[in-house]
């Protein structure tokens, strides 16, 4: 029997806040444990919550991204239950007003597009994040508090593949918004993958697991492809899928069971008391749609008015420091097409994403730029600009390079035709061999001018020189 | 003890002299669960305006509020050992101030009751009647202040746990408007019923308390940016032609002839003083339905708010294998029956199955109460009513009928100001034998100037200002 998969997907993706959802306390990733926090955040008698407004902003600008239909009426519910990361036994959420509802993003896949509709994106608080080691639990309460968005889709994805172009998306949309740093490795973008597998042609849903706890994009399509396998398994067997949270092993490269939905929990959520209902601004709402940044789609259809190949499109977009990095750089630039050429290559190569992200790296933009366009203009050789690369990313100006390793582009046409004259009466036999019909004696010739100028005359000038004056030295 | 009679003393004679009564009648009223050493406040003082309003004024707080570095039990077992890592908004206030806090005051657990029985420290007496109540939840506090130890402390009140307690210890008691003054730092019980309020031994203390402590906190998402009025100076007392409604279910269910007679009194004085007297009826189902009403959403907000009590940050903790026994054992042994009880009616609202038949329910019934209460004052300035069909009731008294009137609308319709947040408070107005009596006063959201005003025209009839039960050893 054939199978068709079904998955719905999960994300909670922090928002980029300097304080937390409820109170003023930092949010800080990687700071020394349980340094940010405050009494709010560790839930101590007497504490309220206070809604941090950037992070309603935040929430906002994910809603009109993902084509989301806002509430204006912030409305806020208690989610209760025990446990040792959430300090106040209940965590504050939207589960019966979410800020934002019936949206959708576009993808695309192998199978083609496809539009995955979002059935909501609420905001909520996260929990502490608990270490086991041994026999022992820890708790970082910095993490408690930090602010959350859950956006969930429906469950119109099929493949594997769609899932992960699904995230994928979705995560590069966030990132241009800026409104999360998305680092799936540290956690600050988390999917829940949900997936059930029915026979082809049925309506009714399978029996779902639900995987967690997946660290890149990669690692979505490979837990994904492994939990279809061994549910169509289990199904060809004649076995039950059992519905159950379970993880992706990076190492075993397949999911592994967490834990068992025996029954589901109440939560008994009710109305948080200490929000209440606060009315959003129709100007407010209006002036963040008005000023919300460039997102993927409309960058990459700037990029082909530019004239870039869907190639480069796809290279630049799709990273999002390194696409800024482009755009950093074209202002003044003569040959976009040749920009994007070393965006995508060199520069990638030498500037780890990190340093993209951060802008930490020496390399001086308008020294790049000089040398791109020297390039364009002929005035300097591509291995000549791989020489000056290695300078520029030490942060040293192109000029003062170009000086030091005394590159002189010879493309004076004056210098150049005395250099091609001698070389040609130094070889007249090339010359005869030229007008022979041995093509190679042109390369030869090439050769002794770029020896001859120790590597300096102008290839494409040289080369055009050499031509014109081997016609008019025809025999 | 007044203000007024304190400022008589130089400063650090009111705060020893405070903290020794305190200590003084604390073997017999009970009401003290911890004391503060003033001296680094005395300190800071120095520094300080001496025209503040509250300038060396000892003041003492009900055992829910925090304030750093000091014990805040709640009056409970679970928190015994809590050493509170941060102020309150109204500690901050009370300090800028210059009021000088010397302790916390005993209350039921977590303001969880009406009589003060069910504190840690066990009940608090009653300084008329040593063998009466005094009311609760905010017991200690009211105690505190009819004994004279302090001239104001702060009392929280979630159904009635500041005007009850004041009715029956003789003295003013205000729970003001809903988001009038912060609640953050304050140990909740309900969060949607709790009121921050105090206590004081007349009405024109009374307005400068509130003139303190009330204003708009960024910490407390729920308090009002509606300025704060000089209600001090604005407080004449003059009742001309301002309009009583008497709910006459309250005074209908009274079956003490003695409290019916000089409330009626006190009408007549009203009304001789130029005042509209009517009666006013709401509906009488609505009021019968009051206290189930509260008990629902109280206790499912408070098994919520408590969550947080599992003893793994703070708090008596016991020990366990794993984190889940660490909270089970501590919280079975940091509830006595009454909370647990509380908790498993809240948690039980909460069920998703029966929210709409309960929890919901319940506020669609809070719905239509504060209707009824809008409708009502609509008509007139302020509702008034007996705080209580009697004085203190004895500490061992069992005989309450749970299901009569006199106890479902006389002894509990003053939530009617939690349900709504309509401001509400209670002043003396005559005795039942040697037990104090108060009268309910409450008006419209945010009318406090009003109400104090009401309230000082009645003081100035009854003249039963500044009362002060004195016990000795």
């Amino acid at each position: 029997m054939n199978y068709e998969t079904v998955i719905g997907i999960e994300i909670h993706c922090e928002l980029k806040t300097k304080s937390k959802m409820f109170s003023g306390a930092p949010v800080s990733y990687g700071a020394q444990p349980n340094t940010c926090v405050n009494e709010i955040d560790l839930g101590h008698p007497g504490t309220l919550p206070s809604l941090n407004k950037e992070a309603v902003r935040k929430a906002l600008q994910a809603c009109m991204a993902l084509n989301l239909k806002i509430d204006p009426l912030i409305r806020f519910d208690r989610k209760n239950y025990y446990y040792a990361d959430l300090p106040k036994g209940f965590q504050i959420t939207q589960q019966f007003h979410p800020i934002g509802s019936s949206g959708y993003i576009d993808i695309d896949t192998a199978e083609g597009p496809l539009r995955v509709r979002i059935n909501r994106l609420h905001m909520e608080e996260d929990t502490a994040k608990q270490y086991h080691v041994e026999e022992e639990s820890w708790i970082d309460f910095n993490r408690a508090g930090t602010p959350l968005v859950e956006i969930v889709s429906e469950a119109d994805m099929r493949s594997a593949s769609q899932a992960m172009a699904y995230v994928d998306k979705l995560r590069n949309i966030l990132m241009y918004l800026d409104v999360t740093d998305g680092k799936m490795e540290e956690g600050s973008l988390r999917c829940d993958i949900n997936i059930s597998l029915r026979p082809e042609g049925t309506e009714a849903f399978g029996t779902k697991t639900e995987i967690k706890n997946i660290n890149s994009i990669s690692n979505i399509e490979k837990a994904v492809s492994s939990e279809i396998i061994r549910q169509k398994a289990l199904l060809e067997a004649g076995k039950e899928v059992q519905q159950a949270t379970r993880r992706y092993d990076d190492v075993a490269k397949d999911t592994v069971m967490m834990r068992l939905k025996e029954g589901s929990v109440d939560y008994k959520y009710f109305p948080e008391p200490n929000i209440p209902p606060i009315q959003l601004s129709q100007v407010w709402i209006d002036e963040i749609r008005n000023s919300l940044p460039e997102l993927p789609e409309a960058r990459a259809l700037r990029y082909k008015t530019l004239g870039l190949n869907e190639y480069d499109i796809k290279q630049l977009v799709q990273n999002k420091a390194l696409s800024d990095f482009f755009d950093a750089l074209i202002p003044s630039i003569k040959n976009v097409k040749l920009a994007a050429n070393w965006c995508c290559g060199d520069i990638l190569s030498a500037l780890s994403q990190k340093q993209l992200e951060e802008k930490n790296y020496q390399l001086k933009l308008s020294e790049l730029r000089e040398m791109i366009n020297a390039l364009h203009d002929q005035a300097i050789s591509s291995k000549q600009a791989k020489d000056i690369f290695p300078h520029l990313l030490k942060g040293e100006n192109y000029a003062s390079i170009v000086d030091e390793l005394k590159i002189v582009m010879v493309s004076e046409h004056s210098s150049l035709l005395k250099l091609v004259e001698e070389t040609l009466d130094e070889n007249p036999q090339s010359i005869l061999d030229y007008h022979g019909g041995k093509d190679r004696a042109l390369g030869f010739l090439v050769g002794q001018l770029m020896k001859k100028s120790k590597g300096q005359a102008n290839p494409a000038i040289s080369n055009q020189l050499l031509k014109t004056e081997l016609d008019k030295r025809k025999p | 003890m007044s203000f007024t009679s304190v400022k008589n003393n130089p400063v650090e004679k009111r705060v020893l002299e405070a903290l020794d009564k305190a200590h003084l009648v604390q073997p017999i009223l009970n009401a003290m669960v911890s004391f503060i050493d003033p001296l680094s406040q005395l300190e800071d003082l120095k520094s300080k305006d001496k025209n503040l309003p509250f300038y060396g004024i000892p003041v003492a707080l009900k055992d829910l509020v925090n304030m750093k570095d000091t014990i805040t039990t709640g009056s409970s077992k679970i928190l015994d050992n809590y050493v509170s890592p941060y102020d309150a908004t109204i500690v901050r206030k009370l300090k800028e101030a210059g009021a000088i806090i010397i302790g916390k005051a005993s209350c039921d657990t977590f303001g969880m009751g009406g009589t003060n029985k069910t504190a840690a420290t066990g009940p608090v007496h009653n300084p008329y009647d040593l063998s009466r109540m005094s009311g609760g939840s905010s017991g200690g506090s009211a105690v505190l202040v009819a004994s004279g130890v302090v001239p104001m402390a702060i009392g929280t009140d979630t159904g009635d746990s500041i005007r009850k307690p004041a009715a029956f210890c003789g003295i003013v008691g205000v729970k003001p408007t809903y988001g009038r003054i912060s609640r953050y730092g304050i140990i909740p019980y309900a969060s949607s019923l709790d009121h921050v309020g105090f206590f004081t031994s007349n009405v024109s203390d009374a307005a400068v308390s509130l003139e303190v402590l009330a204003g708009r906190d960024d910490l407390d998402m729920t308090s009002s940016f509606k300025p704060v009025e000089k209600y001090s100076s604005l407080l004449k007392g003059d009742l001309k032609g301002k309009r009583f409604g008497i709910i006459t279910n309250v005074t209908n269910a009274i079956q003490n002839k003695n409290t019916t007679t000089q409330f009626n009194n006190l009408c007549e004085k009203l009304k001789a003083q130029g005042a509209i007297v009517s009666e006013i009826t709401l509906n009488e189902d609505l009021m019968k339905a009051m206290l189930p009403t509260y008990y629902v959403i109280a206790n499912a907000e408070a098994t919520a708010n408590h969550s947080n009590l599992d003893s793994l940050r703070f708090g008596v903790q016991l020990e366990g294998k794993d984190n889940e026994e660490v909270m089970i054992a501590s919280r079975t042994a940091g509830f006595g029956p009454l909370l647990r009880k509380r908790f498993v009616i809240g948690s039980y609202a909460l069920f998703t199955e029966n929210q709409d038949l309960i929890f919901r329910k319940a506020q669609k019934v809070r719905r239509l109460i504060v209707e009824d209460v809008k409708k009502a004052l609509s008509e007139v300035d302020c509702l008034i009513a007996p705080a209580s069909g009697n004085g203190a009731p004895l500490i061992e008294d069992t005989q309450i009928d749970q299901l009569s009137s006199e106890y479902l609308v006389a002894e509990n319709f003053m939530a009617l100001g939690n349900f709504s947040g309509y401001p509400s408070m209670t002043l003396p107005f005559g005795f039942d034998g040697v037990l104090p009596l108060g009268v309910n006063l409450t008006c419209k959201p945010f009318e406090e100037r009003l109400m104090l005003d009401l309230a000082k025209g009645i003081e100035d009839l009854t003249q039963l200002n500044d009362l002060i039960c004195e016990v000795k050893p």
